[in-house]
């Protein structure tokens, strides 16, 4: 077991995971309040793919991957995913506007 | 193991995140499952009935754990209130935005002094 480091890379493993093997895939957070500790981890009990955070702005990323595991979980791993993938990039388009224009 | 309806869950889930805020730690775990046992689901194979999967949703504190199942239909509804808890609760993380704010007010007061100076 080992932390990925590159967001990226852990969301496509996760996902490649989780449909590798939907039943026995779970998707487990871990958040500590006092140090500020986000923990992110996948497994499906033979491979375990973990990622580390105590970014604000990371926790905004977990918001995306939740959604991608609520929608394959619950409507099943062969669901259209670029459905979910174009809502996103909408979503993260005025993001970065909006951080633009404050600074 | 307390089987709650996704409403209440997402109350006692957020009461779950202020009793552990000083301290101690929330595990969110979601896997998805048919909420039956091995022997009921190879039964309903053998008997070529489809098996109804849902996402389970199941969060403790290490003293009191609490779950709730979200199907096909509600998912979008759960998932948009429970990232709304998650950004009220999550408020002990670092903001890297802040110190890319101060950074570049600093390039830009340095790339300004600069400027006077030069005239």
């Amino acid at each position: 077991m080992v932390y990925i480091a590159a967001w990226d890379e852990f969301v496509e493993r996760t996902v490649q995971l989780f449909r590798a093997d939907p039943e026995s895939t779970r998707y487990c957070m871990k958040y500590r309040h006092c140090d500020g500790k986000l923990v992110l981890k996948v497994t499906d009990n033979k491979e375990c793919l973990k990622f580390k955070t105590d970014q604000a702005q990371e926790a905004k990323k977990m918001e995306k991957l939740n959604n991608i595991f609520f929608t394959l979980m619950a409507r099943g791993p062969d669901v259209d995913m670029s459905e979910i993938t174009g809502k996103e990039q909408m979503e993260a388009q005025p993001a970065k506007k909006g951080r633009g224009r404050k600074q | 193991m307390v089987l709650l309806q996704p409403d209440p869950f997402l109350n006692e889930l957020t009461s779950m995140f202020e009793r552990n805020s000083e301290t101690g730690s929330v595990w969110v775990t979601l896997k998805r499952s048919s909420l039956k046992s091995k022997v009921q689901k190879n039964k309903m194979k053998t008997a070529g009935q489809p098996i109804e999967y849902r996402c389970l949703v199941r969060a403790t504190d290490g003293k009191k754990t609490i779950s709730t199942s979200v199907g096909a239909k509600d998912h979008q509804r759960f998932q948009a209130s429970y990232a709304t808890i998650l950004k009220a609760r999550m408020t002990a993380l670092k903001k890297r935005e802040r110190k890319d704010r101060k950074k570049g007010a600093e390039d830009k007061k340095e790339s300004g002094s600069k400027k006077p100076k030069r005239v």
